[in-house]
């Protein structure tokens, strides 16, 4: 919204308050102002006149002037084809700064040039609003203008414009003449706004007939004007109407577009010579195509609203008026809109059209229920006055505007209470008078009646957030609930969470947050389906569709773009919830690749494989509580397109599935251009739904251990875990712990054989082992492996 | 008895000689053994007078205890030195790098979450969580939004079906703990967590991003406890000395509403680029909670009233980081993510 400061002037008395004052305190008070610059940029500029013109020696259409601001005589080289002795013409000197860049002393061709002669745009007036004369030369002054005086102000184009970002709530602020209310009130300034007269019984009797069949176009008015002289508007409306952003076209559409400003309400003038007949319709419900004013051809759908006369179409309702019946020059007479139409359907239809015109963006921020009868009011009295309007006839209207005068009670009391403030009675009820909303106080209780156009005002917490808005809240005091104690505390999910991101990240992981919203083609690459894909209705892009229901192909994209850039040891975690149309689960994603630690001087070298994956993720599990028998793995046979057939596993806490890990697929992650990696997927609602074991203190043991090495020869196919299990399960409790340290194969080993090299720990807890004791359960595992596993010492 | 004295000087010398542990091993056997010299002076004790005999024998007996604690405490030299000479030898470089262990980072916006979450939960606030894929009801209905509101433009919105959408904002999860509270108060909660909008990725915008939110209802709230509350955060993120104002805004489900700002923690409030000289930079949105919302969840809103506040996670680690893009947070190269190694 462009606010015009000279516009303002006319309501408030502003001398003491500058453009930018202004701007900061509607912006202290909830307008904010964005941007406040003057509409015509130009320093050093001077009304002067052309004493001498003659032709440039050196050019065929430049000119070579002698220009005299009553102070000075300029030697200016112009350009410009109306240039000539005896005009006033305004005179940018040397140093002058315009948005083109700074004057400067200067030759032209040979010929010295002190300063420009300038034309309007050149001083930043938009060239939309100039005419082809005053955009292929020099800006010609009247008579009237005096030599040395400022031009700006003469031209009466010294104006600021404000430009404020509305709130949604404050729509009433598109009008000018709530504004200006607005304004009052935060400077605490009288508003001297225009007084009409009721136009309801100006004129004779209408026989217009208007009507509505539509519920999106609740009310109607309208009024006959049989005479009307279309001609140039005058220029203080001109250049208020281009300060506030809208092209100058002649007096009649002029008054249509200034009434919209000032009031709010959206007009629409029909050339009523051009109406085939006395009547109007508004209806929807239509199909067909419409040539609208700007001599563009619109196809009409059923929902859009369309003003109709003798049956055809003549409009698009709100948007824009047909072709057919708009204002030209021969307009002698006229019949003015003024009506509602719903917010919704203007807004479908202005977006399907892409015609955000002034009118539509108007009613789809809604328009105060009385705007129309103010407007018809203003313009009868503006067409009278500037386009020798006559012939009225009585407003018609269809429909109603269901306006219901609007009170609100609201106590000192309450409103200090809700904002912890200790404003007095005195300077409650100052804001809202200033606010123009009628109080009575009564022993502090204070009943508002809310003018029409504050359609935001509504319930007792919206007049506490006039007072204090402009009361400022520079001054309001901390404080800090004063309330019954509660405990805050994370859940067992969001512990979880901080625990593995703890953990994981100790060990060297980076966490990763990955978009959620993902492509048909990542969808298919869904591990552990559970659900129907959700999609969104209208996405931004292919790319963007579906919310993933599992994390990999996202996080492997991740790897993939950081394996491009040269990192080789990329070693990630996500946690989020992935979707389905069913179910929301929540998984952790780990992806390893190249070393998780690595220390070549050290001689530290933690790949980041298959191994490293799996004790990491016992570790989270055993963590967490999950005693290392209640996990369990399987060959995974049930993802074998994701993951490497033979090099991954799925996991199990207890009968539950927890998820799948292992080698990434060669196929896979050639097609997610990724290498060398291997990546889990868990469920953690899996983990939550499983009861974890209490910490307990296992006494010390008071007896010594024994230690005693084997090396075992296997078939290679043997699952190492059967060997411990057969040692553990031979051992007569008297086996402490089982660790594998090597495992072999290759010479001195015969061929589809394996050596596994075991440490076994001994150890009772009540008393101390003899060497028989141990011998004897030693003997007892060999032989149970040989008779189990046909695993035999190395000789 | 100048044989004993003359025992004793020799042993004595030859003690003092002995420069390593062998050396005063051997003389130890010299002069105290079964065999050696000190043992040697008995055999003279045969030839010694009854009367004699007591006194040469606490003489050779002083003797032996003499170099015995000579003995030792030459000993307690010699092996001082020769740990010391051992230590010399096994001098090592300390210049080389250590092991160093490479130590992961937890991903910025989930640093700032935590901090966050930590900060509330200190202050007796609970952290609630809903659905990403969430029921118009929830996200917009019952947050004042009623179907055709304008300010539903302000959040162009991803829907799914008519009915369902992806959260626009965190406000959803508050609109449900809201309903299941059942009316009993207080509430006291903070709800962080994912939302999308239909915006076009760029340095500035981005379709998904982080909030958390933040909701009291219970009493007598006032706008001032909004406030002493901000300030709190205000001083967890940006410093110590950090101030805020509030500036009159709106939102549907807040009256009064208000945009806060935090005095610059670039140039202290003087001035900056970052601030666009103005000394405050705009971080929040917050309010009082609209007397419709609390009726819409079954509160009674004469009898309490509420705050609440929303904080753009990308944006408070942008300000804080000085990141410039909030890509970065989502393209998560490694090189970015180890800036953040430690939570400060």
């Amino acid at each position: 919204m462009k606010i015009s400061y000279n516009w303002l002037k006319q309501y408030i008395n502003l001398d003491d308050v500058t453009p930018y004052e202004l701007a900061d305190k509607l912006t202290t008070a909830g307008v904010e102002i964005e941007a406040c610059e003057p509409y015509v940029l130009g320093t050093n500029l001077v009304i002067a006149k052309v004493e001498e013109c003659y032709d440039h020696p050196d050019s065929d259409h430049l000119h070579v002037t002698k220009v005299n601001d009553g102070t000075n005589v300029y030697q200016v080289v112009c350009g410009a084809p109306n240039v000539k002795a005896g005009i006033k013409v305004i005179l940018a000197k040397d140093g002058a700064k315009l948005p083109g860049g700074t004057i400067k002393r200067s030759m032209v061709r040979g010929v010295e040039s002190n300063g420009m002669i300038c034309a309007l745009f050149e001083l930043g007036v938009d060239k939309k609003y100039l005419t082809d004369e005053q955009i292929n030369g020099i800006e010609i002054l009247g008579d009237d203008a005096v030599v040395g005086e400022d031009p700006i102000k003469y031209l009466g184009l010294d104006d600021v414009v404000l430009d404020a970002s509305l709130t949604p709530n404050r729509a009433d602020l598109l009008s000018m003449w709530a504004l200006a209310k607005e304004v009052g009130a935060i400077l605490r300034k009288e508003v001297h706004l225009p007084e009409c007269l009721d136009s309801t019984n100006i004129g004779t009797p209408s026989t217009f007939h208007l009507d509505t069949q539509t519920n999106k176009c609740p009310y109607f008015l309208g009024k006959v004007v049989n005479k009307v002289v279309v001609k140039p508007s005058p220029k203080w409306m001109q250049d208020q109407l281009h300060a506030a952003g809208i092209k100058a076209i002649n007096n009649v559409v002029d008054i249509s577009n200034y009434v919209m400003l000032e009031t709010g309400q959206p007009l629409h003038f029909y050339n009523l010579a051009k109406l085939a007949n006395k009547d109007i319709v508004v209806k929807d419900n239509i199909e067909m195509s419409l040539t609208a004013l700007d001599g563009i051809s619109y196809d009409v759908h059923k929902d859009d609203i369309v003003i109709t006369t003798n049956g055809e179409p003549t409009g698009l309702a709100g948007i824009m008026g047909g072709d057919d019946s708009k204002i030209d020059e021969t307009t002698t007479s006229i019949f003015i809109e003024a009506a509602h139409f719903n917010d919704v359907a203007i807004r479908n239809t202005s977006r399907r059209l892409g015609l955000a015109t002034e009118a539509a963006t108007r009613f789809i921020k809604g328009i105060e229920p009385m705007a129309a009868k103010k407007a018809v009011d203003r313009c009868v009295q503006l067409l009278t006055e500037l386009a020798d309007a006559d012939g009225f006839e009585t407003n018609v209207e269809a429909g109603t505007n269901n306006y219901e005068p609007v009170v609100v009670k609201e106590t000192l009391e309450h409103c200090n209470q809700l904002l912890g403030t200790n404003y007095t009675s005195k300077q409650v009820e100052a804001v809202l008078n200033a606010l123009d909303f009628k109080v009575i106080n009564n022993n502090d209780e204070f009943t508002c009646h809310i003018p029409s156009y504050r359609t935001d005002i509504k319930i007792a917490p919206d007049i506490d957030e006039e007072v204090i808005r402009l009361l400022g809240y520079d001054d309001l005091k901390e404080t800090l609930p004063l309330m019954s104690a509660t405990v805050g505390a994370l859940n067992p999910r969001q512990k979880l969470r901080r625990m593995i991101k703890d953990v994981l990240v100790g060990m060297g992981l980076n966490e990763i947050v990955t978009y959620t919203l993902t492509k048909a083609d990542y969808m298919e690459d869904t591990i552990m389906p559970f659900g129907d894909y959700v999609q969104v209705m209208s996405p931004l892009s292919e790319d963007r569709r579906y919310m993933r229901s599992s994390l990999m192909a996202s996080v492997l994209n991740c790897l993939a773009y950081n394996q491009n850039r040269q990192s080789v040891n990329n070693n990630l975690i996500e946690i989020s919830a992935v979707t389905t149309q069913e179910k929301v689960q929540e998984r952790l994603a780990i992806c390893l690749s190249g070393h998780l630690q690595q220390d070549r001087l050290h001689q530290v070298d933690v790949k980041s494989d298959f191994y490293t994956l799996k004790g990491i993720i016992y570790d989270i599990l055993e963590r967490y509580g999950f005693n290392e028998s209640r996990i369990m793995l399987k060959e995974n046979t049930i993802d074998t397109i994701h993951f490497h057939p033979y090099r991954s596993a799925c996991i199990y806490v207890g009968k539950d599935l927890l998820g799948i890990f292992g080698d990434v697929h060669p196929s896979y992650a050639s097609k997610m251009d990724v290498t060398n990696c291997v990546y889990a997927e868990l469920l953690l609602d899996v983990i939550l739904a499983n009861k974890v074991s209490k910490v307990r203190f296992v006494p010390l043991d008071k007896y010594p251990s024994v230690s005693r090495d084997i090396a075992l020869v296997v078939k290679e196919d043997v699952q190492v875990q059967k060997i411990v299990e057969t040692i553990k399960r031979s051992g007569n409790q008297l086996v402490r712990n089982v660790e594998v340290f090597d495992i072999y194969q290759g010479e001195h080993v015969e061929k589809g054989y394996k050596s596994v090299a075991l440490n076994i720990i001994y150890q009772a807890n009540d008393h101390t082992l003899k060497d028989e004791e141990i011998n004897n359960c030693h003997q007892n595992i060999l032989d149970n492996l040989q008779n189990k596993l046909d695993a035999n010492l190395r000789g | 008895m100048e044989k004993v004295q003359q025992v004793k000087n020799d042993g004595l010398m030859a003690i003092e000689k002995c420069e390593n542990l062998e050396q005063l091993n051997q003389v130890r056997i010299d002069y105290l053994s079964k065999k050696g010299h000190v043992q040697g002076l008995m055999a003279l004790m045969k030839d010694l007078s009854k009367e004699e005999k007591p006194a040469f024998g606490q003489e050779v007996n002083d003797c032996k205890q003499a170099l015995t604690k000579a003995l030792d405490a030459k000993m307690e030299v010699l092996q001082k030195d020769a740990l010391k000479a051992k230590l010399e030898k096994e001098k090592i470089d300390i210049t080389v790098a250590g092991y160093k262990p490479n130590i992961g980072t937890v991903h910025p916006l989930m640093m700032i979450q935590q901090e966050l979450e930590d900060l509330f939960v200190g202050m007796g606030y609970s952290v609630a969580e809903g659905p990403e894929m969430e029921l118009d009801l929830y996200n917009f209905e019952r947050a004042n939004l009623p179907k055709d509101h304008p300010a539903r433009d302000m959040q162009d919105t991803f829907y799914i079906t008519p009915n369902t959408l992806l959260r626009t904002h965190t406000t959803a999860i508050q609109m449900r703990v809201l309903e299941q509270a059942k009316g009993q108060l207080p509430i006291k909660l903070i709800c962080p967590g994912k939302v999308y909008r239909r915006d076009d990725d760029d340095a500035t915008h981005s379709h998904q991003f982080m909030q958390m939110e933040g909701l009291v209802v219970g009493e007598n709230i006032t706008l001032t406890d909004l406030k002493g509350t901000l300030r709190f955060f205000a001083k967890k993120m940006f410093g110590e000395d950090r101030e805020i104002r509030f500036r009159p805004s709106y939102f549907p489900f807040t009256e009064p509403s208000v945009e806060v700002d935090v005095s610059c923690h670039m140039c202290g409030g003087k001035g900056c680029n970052v601030c666009k000289q103005t000394g405050w930079i705009e971080i929040l949105g917050a309010g009082m909670v609209h007397p419709n919302v609390l009726e819409m969840s079954g509160f009674d809103s004469s009898k309490c009233s509420g705050f609440a506040f929303g904080i753009g996670l990308e944006r408070v680690a942008m300000l804080k980081y000085g990141i410039d893009d909030i890509r970065n947070f989502y393209t998560n190269d490694v090189r970015f993510l180890k800036n953040f190694d430690r939570f400060d």
